[in-house]
């Protein structure tokens, strides 16, 4: 089967690719092995984890780093198109390249944010905080979201909180299971007239403060509950994320993969990529679990497996690889200097990654290919935690190949 | 006088591992007043840092039959008082292709002068009792081994202390001795959660500090030669085998491998570590290997199971000669009389020994005391069960029941069962938060991380899983550490404090897994530190702390 | 029997929660611990004492949504299915033997097809069955064929297949031989039209597949060994081995080996559903299909669970998409509820129903002349669910296809 683009890898970084190009009328394959790390998305893309102008921190980066092979200028127009891109999809964004603004995560602490979406909590400056009262809620028995996390941070910052649990009759049913009292259980119930039981419920109890906060459990399947809830409920409403699974990074997932179908690229989902024909230095096809002999070609192909959650590179006792084709892959030599023993220190292991060369095409043997290109996490040289830059490398890096791939 | 009685104790055991827990409970039985003081929480030193293995004895019959002779005797004793601790598995010892098999009839008539039953099996029949076992073995001798779990067990004794009137001090380190002229009286003591200090008195203080012990009794004035010897173990992500597996041969590294609850652990690697280093034992690079190594001789199978995580404890073992391996030392019990010894009536020291003997330890400290005090109660430690092990348990518990097919109850009692014994019937169930599951891997609900709080002395997140296995299991923490941490949060009342403990947890996890973080052990590791470092933001509390 | 690597695959869990999202099961049913807790977590509580299985894994589906979900390639719905053969005690009922055996109740029934069709139909008999059998008498029976296929084929089409250079064998499985022989005319039809004559298998028997649901391991183990010693001969003659069931087919390619252990290497690559062969024939340039102007229909494709796990809609759907006068919609790949057997049983009927209800809401939707999807159990669901005809691709493209220009093409 023959295709313009195959990218190997669905999630954000794949699916930004994907769209791109099929945008442009290429004919596009994406395959999946499983579902992605948006199903663990905080709410906000970063693009670099400083203070101030994300830019500013970018232009000192090293030369390794996927930015410092994109240069700020290209960063900066990239950048700006992002917001377009995503609310072209319904997925409504927040925020500006030049100036981060901050996310209130689950433990009530303050992390610079580049885009973040509509409905989350978002802060524009600790000094002046948007609200000096606020209603910090949960789901009765919901255990991955605690209430008293986010109010003791937020009290630090001068705002006082109160909390309050609600429980609604639709959501015993779920309660009944030991485990499964998930926020996207949570999330298939508080559906429909069940959002107008809890609106009724959270105005009970939201009285005399400014804004409610409340963890991220309506809105799975689209924007629409969180809608409907934001209309009834008398105070504004803002959300913050939970522990996994994300139920809005999920509709982002689905949204993106909708998007990507609509314009005709086909998403193979739970299929893994086996193995490549490389002819002189050009990948020629691709083989997958699901589909044995049959090959699929194409002119370009995109590598966006992730990093070592998503299985994009894997690490053994004494070295690290990149599955499928064995392409080269940037990493300190013995374990021992893969680790800091301090979990909260920089750890070496999240810098390692394909290499590539100024333009994102990956090696093998030290030889580029040169119709292949890898994108996002599974790119060497930047630790994504501790930078504050993971989707900003992915979906930057992705608009970049896509160009590339268009020239 | 009323202050004075509150801080007046016939006995003080130092050091909160399973021998000071045992002879706190071996002394409160006997009518004393006692306090057990340790400077962390229970388990943190050598006992919680072994296979966890219910010797048989086996091991040790070739070169040390007092030692074996001990073991079989506290091991049937085990059974009976510290049934909801133990499991009865048996163990193989077996002979590879590389071995001496001629070895074999050695050991077994080594195990049946000390008194162990040891019966040669058909290497067939060993293959079918064990599947993961070594295919190419030569030979097998079947052996009374079991699996102890040394947090339960310790657990089981202080909260038996305690029932009998004991108190219970952790996180109080002895930073001095009060004396009168040479006699020990009394000790000062520093609460290591809030730096008050705190003089407690007492007729008889006992030295139960394990490795420690050495620098508490110099505290004392005394000295006791202590030998640190590092062993490092593994512990895999499930049960490979059931049968605990040995090597028919000399003791050597990493040649046990014990299945305990979910996971097994194999080890252990001996060497000598010099005594700055007890209080920060890493595993290198090489002993992982070499474990590996090893293991996969017993159960080829470990070369692609799934490794949590490793440690390492240190052998509390007291110096007799220079071996520099510390294996041919006796593990026999020491019980020292400093009054005799060292002119330093009040002072004891109970050291030596090992996890099987903790409670005859405890009996010889405990007798050596009562004979001071003038007290004649007989031990009644081999007769009277721990709390949880009482009586026999119920049809439809796992240890009776092997018609499992059948309604039983949700997931989280029926493991909590397995911990706790016939006091899981405390652990609250009656309503459907209780029953939600807090850590999914171990099977932890609600109620019984709430039990655990109110009854076993639960202070942070490290203690709650000692006592529960929150934590413990396949993820290290990343789906159940926050739960834990916002329950305690509820409980304590300070969300600053629980989230102090879930940095402290999570990095704890890691000095675990870091030696072994290849795999889907990096995964999870990464995965980790997305959720609470990317989502949660948890590095930011560390920073600013 | 010794653990090969694939059997360890609950290791690689890392806890990452995201099957959860995708239990079909979990949404509707809170009796069932949901696939984590039943697959990964529950196997190593298992492994240290059987104690630990819970007859509750029943309600698993079998759907491996799960599967396909899964980042860390997990096979948690094998690890459920393993356990529930390995660990459960339950005697099956006269209930579940009756609908297990689709193959001899399909013999009996086809037999006296008039009868059994109107007694199916009768409220008595429902009720009759509701009761003593615990079939759910909501559930509209599927009808049975007065001729089965292997009988049709042997009188009138036999002969026929002899005048090809090039040959494919066909595992008819149950549905087309007893209950809806037009699929398996539709499929002789196709593959004649392109040059290839229609052998059956030298012995066949059902797959097993609800067998295996009904914990009934040993009989369905001596299917799969009867299917794959005929299914070897085949590809040893040089035949591939064609289905047009998604169901039998997943069953004979990937559940034999790892729930009945019947080793199915040598074959395993040959047995495939006809769409994937046709395909794959006309991607490569080798076959050209020509269609009817006046075929013009609305159609929505659903795709059957054990096709989202096989990853073969492509083939279908492309299929359907080359039709000229072909409106085509692709419905969101979600459970239709029946899960073969599952949704008959009395017990499961009702979660059944709600785990189809969103795919029934969007087929009602869409105001459609057909829905086409590749597994039987989802046609009878989705027709009884929503009044709308459901066919085959193969007798879509059959129904479409102008035979004598497809001919002429392929000579």
């Amino acid at each position: 089967m023959r295709f313009d683009t195959i990218t190997i890898g669905g999630g954000l970084s794949g699916l930004v690719t994907g769209i791109s190009l099929a945008k442009k009328g290429q004919k596009c394959l994406i395959v999946s092995s499983g579902q992605s790390a948006l199903h663990f998305f905080s709410g906000s893309f970063e693009l670099y984890g400083n203070e101030g102008n994300p830019l500013d921190a970018i232009a000192k980066l090293e030369d390794s780093h996927p930015y410092s092979k994109l240069g700020v200028e290209k960063i900066k127009t990239l950048a700006t198109e992002v917001k377009t891109f995503f609310s072209e999809m319904n997925i409504p964004l927040v925020g500006s390249v030049e100036q981060n603004h901050y996310r209130v995560t689950p433990l009530g602490l303050l992390k610079p944010a580049w885009l973040t979406m509509e409905e989350y909590a978002k802060v524009d400056d600790p000094k002046h905080m948007p609200w000096k009262k606020v209603i910090v809620l949960n789901i009765e028995g919901f255990l991955d979201f605690h209430t008293s996390f986010v109010a003791s941070g937020l009290a630090k910052q001068g705002v006082e909180c109160s909390v309050a649990a609600i429980s609604l009759p639709e959501l015993e049913r779920i309660r009944k299971n030991p485990t499964e009292m998930r926020a996207t259980n949570i999330a298939k119930v508080l559906v429909n007239e069940t959002l107008e039981h809890l609106a009724k419920e959270i105005n009970a109890v939201a009285k005399d403060v400014e804004a409610i906060l409340m963890p991220t459990v309506v809105g799975l399947l689209d924007k629409e509950s969180v809608s409907i809830l934001k209309q009834k409920v008398q105070k504004p409403l803002h959300f913050i994320a939970t522990l996994p699974p994300s139920v809005p990074g999920i509709r982002t997932q689905i949204m993106l993969r909708k998007r990507f179908q609509e314009l005709g690229g086909i998403y193979m989902l739970g299929d893994t990529v086996l193995k490549g024909e490389i002819v002189g230095d050009k990948l020629q096809s691709i083989q997958t679990n699901n589909h044995g002999d049959l090959k699929f070609e194409a002119d370009h192909f995109v590598l966006a497996t992730g990093s070592f959650f998503s299985h994009g590179i894997v690490a053994s006792p004494n070295q690290v690889y990149e599955p499928i084709l064995g392409l080269d892959v940037d990493f300190n030599g013995a374990r021992s200097e893969w680790y800091d023993r301090d979990l909260f220190k920089p750890q070496p292991y999240m810098k390692f990654g394909v290499a590539t060369d100024k333009n994102f095409r990956v090696k093998k043997e030290g030889k580029t290919l040169l119709n292949m290109y890898a994108v996002g996490a599974v790119l060497s040289g930047f630790n994504a935690i501790k930078e504050g830059c993971g989707a900003g490398v992915s979906i930057l890096t992705s608009l970049n190949v896509a160009q590339e791939i268009l020239k | 006088m009323g202050e004075n009685k509150r801080n007046h104790f016939d006995v003080i055991v130092i050091g909160g591992g399973i021998t000071g827990a045992g002879t706190a409970r071996d002394c409160a039985l006997r009518g004393l007043k006692t306090l057990l003081v340790e400077r962390s929480d229970l388990t943190t030193g050598a006992t919680g840092r072994n296979h966890g293995l219910l010797h048989s004895g086996a091991r040790y019959a070739v070169t040390d039959q007092e030692s074996a002779t001990e073991c079989i005797k506290e091991n049937m004793i085990l059974r009976k008082v510290a049934r909801h601790c133990v499991e009865e598995t048996d163990g193989l010892f077996i002979t590879l292709p590389e071995d001496d098999l001629s070895f074999q009839n050695t050991f077994i008539d080594a195990c049946t002068r000390a008194g162990i039953r040891a019966e040669a099996i058909d290497p067939e029949e060993a293959k079918r009792l064990e599947p993961s076992v070594n295919k190419t073995l030569i030979g097998a001798v079947r052996v009374p081994d079991g699996s102890v779990d040394p947090f339960r067990l310790t657990t089981a004794n202080a909260l038996d202390a305690r029932l009998h009137g004991a108190e219970v001090l952790t996180y109080h380190e002895v930073i001095d001795f009060i004396k009168d002229g040479k006699r020990v009286v009394g000790v000062k003591l520093l609460n290591n959660r809030t730096k008050e200090t705190v003089e407690i008195f007492a007729y008889i203080t006992i030295n139960a500090g394990g490795i420690w012990g050495h620098r508490i009794a110099a505290m004392a004035g005394a000295t006791v030669n202590m030998f640190p010897a590092k062993g490092a173990l593994l512990i895999f992500g499930h049960r490979v085998n059931n049968l605990v597996l040995n090597r028919c041969r000399k003791p050597a590294d990493a040649d046990i491998l014990v299945p305990g609850d979910t996971i097994c652990v194999i080890g252990t690697t001996s060497s000598r570590v010099p005594y700055e280093e007890i209080d920060n034992m890493q595993v290198t690079p090489e002993e992982v290997d070499l474990l590996l190594r090893e293991g996969e001789k017993l159960a080829p199978c470990l070369a692609n199971t799934r490794i949590l995580r490793a440690y390492a404890g240190v052998r509390p073992l007291v110096a007799a000669d220079n071996d520099p391996s510390g294996r041919s030392i006796s593990r026999g019990i020491v019980c020292l009389d400093h009054e005799t010894r060292d002119d330093i009536p009040g002072f004891i020291t109970i050291t030596g020994g090992k996890l099987m003997t903790y409670r005859l330890m405890a009996e010889w400290a405990t007798d050596l005391a009562c004979k001071k005090l003038g007290n004649t109660k007989k031990c009644q430690t081999a007769e009277i069960c721990l709390p949880g092990s009482e009586s026999e348990q119920e049809e439809g518990s796992e240890k009776n029941n092997k018609n499992y097919s059948v309604p039983k109850p949700n997931i989280g009692s029926r493991a909590a069962e397995g911990r706790h014994g016939t006091r899981s019937k405390k652990i609250s169930a009656d309503n459907r938060y209780d029953r939600s599951l807090v850590c999914e891997c171990e099977e932890v609900s609600i109620g019984e991380v709430n039990y655990a709080i109110e009854e076993l002395r639960v202070h942070n997140l490290i203690n709650l899983r000692r006592r529960t296995r929150v934590g413990m299991g396949t993820c290290q923490g990343e789906l159940c550490a926050c739960r834990a941490a916002g329950l305690l949060s509820k409980a304590n009342g300070c969300a600053e404090k629980a989230q102090e403990d879930l940095a402290d947890f999570l990095n704890e996890r890691w000095h675990g897994m870091y030696p072994v973080a290849w795999n889907e052990t990096l995964c999870e590791t990464q995965f980790t530190s997305w959720i609470y470092e990317g989502v949660c933001g948890l590095d930011l509390f560390a920073e600013q702390k | 029997m010794e653990q090969n690597k694939d059997d360890k695959s609950f290791e690689q869990c890392i806890k990452c929660t995201v099957c959860t999202v995708y239990c079909p099961v979990t949404a509707v049913n809170p009796e069932y611990p949901g696939p984590k807790q039943a697959g990964p977590d529950g196997e190593r509580y298992r492994l240290k004492n059987p104690y630990f299985y819970d007859d509750s894994l029943d309600f698993c589906l079998n759907c491996k949504r799960c599967e396909v979900a899964c980042p860390s390639n997990v096979k948690i719905g094998d690890i459920i299915q393993s356990a529930r053969l390995k660990y459960s005690k339950k005697k099956p009922k006269l209930r579940d033997y009756m609908l297990a055996n689709t193959d001899i109740m399909g013999s009996l029934a086809t037999t006296f097809a008039p009868l059994v069709n109107a007694s199916l139909k009768l409220s008595p008999v429902k009720s009759l069955m509701d009761q003593v059998l615990s079939i759910d008498h909501r559930r509209t029976f599927p009808a049975y064929s007065g001729q089965k296929f292997e009988t049709w084929f042997k009188k009138n089409a036999v002969g026929k297949q002899n005048n090809f250079n090039k040959y494919v064998s066909y595992f008819h499985g149950c549905y087309a031989n007893y209950n809806y022989p037009k699929l398996g005319k539709d499929f002789v039809k196709i593959l004649n039209a392109i040059g290839y004559g229609v052998r059956l298998l030298e012995k066949e028997k059902c797959c097993g597949v609800a067998l295996i649901a009904n914990g009934m391991a040993a009989q369905a183990k001596e299917q799969a060994e009867i299917n794959m010693a005929s299914a070897r001969k085949a590809v040893q003659s040089g035949t591939p081995v064609l289905t047009t069931s998604s169901t039998c087919t997943f069953t004979m390619r990937d559940e034999y080996p790892h729930l009945l252990q019947v080793d199915n290497t040598d074959v395993r690559d040959n047995i495939m559903l006809a769409t994937k062969f046709i395909f794959e024939l006309v991607d490569s340039g080798k076959v050209k299909l020509s269609f009817k102007k006046e075929y013009q229909k609305r159609i929505a494709y659903h795709t059957p669970c054990h096709m989202e796990k096989l990853g073969w809609a492509i083939y279908s759907t492309s299929l359907l998409q080359m039709i000229p006068g072909i409106d085509f919609i692709m419905l969101d790949s979600q459970c239709c509820g029946i899960a073969g057997t599952y949704g008959f049983k009395k017990e499961n009927y009702p979660y059944s129903q709600k785990i189809g209800e969103p795919l029934f809401k969007q087929i009602q939707g869409l105001n459609v002349d057909l829905v086409a999807t590749d597994c039987e159990t989802c046609k009878w669901q989705i027709e009884m669910s929503t009044g709308v005809t459901v066919e085959n691709p193969i007798s879509i493209l059959a129904d479409a296809l102008d035979v004598e220009e497809t001919e002429r093409l392929n000579k």
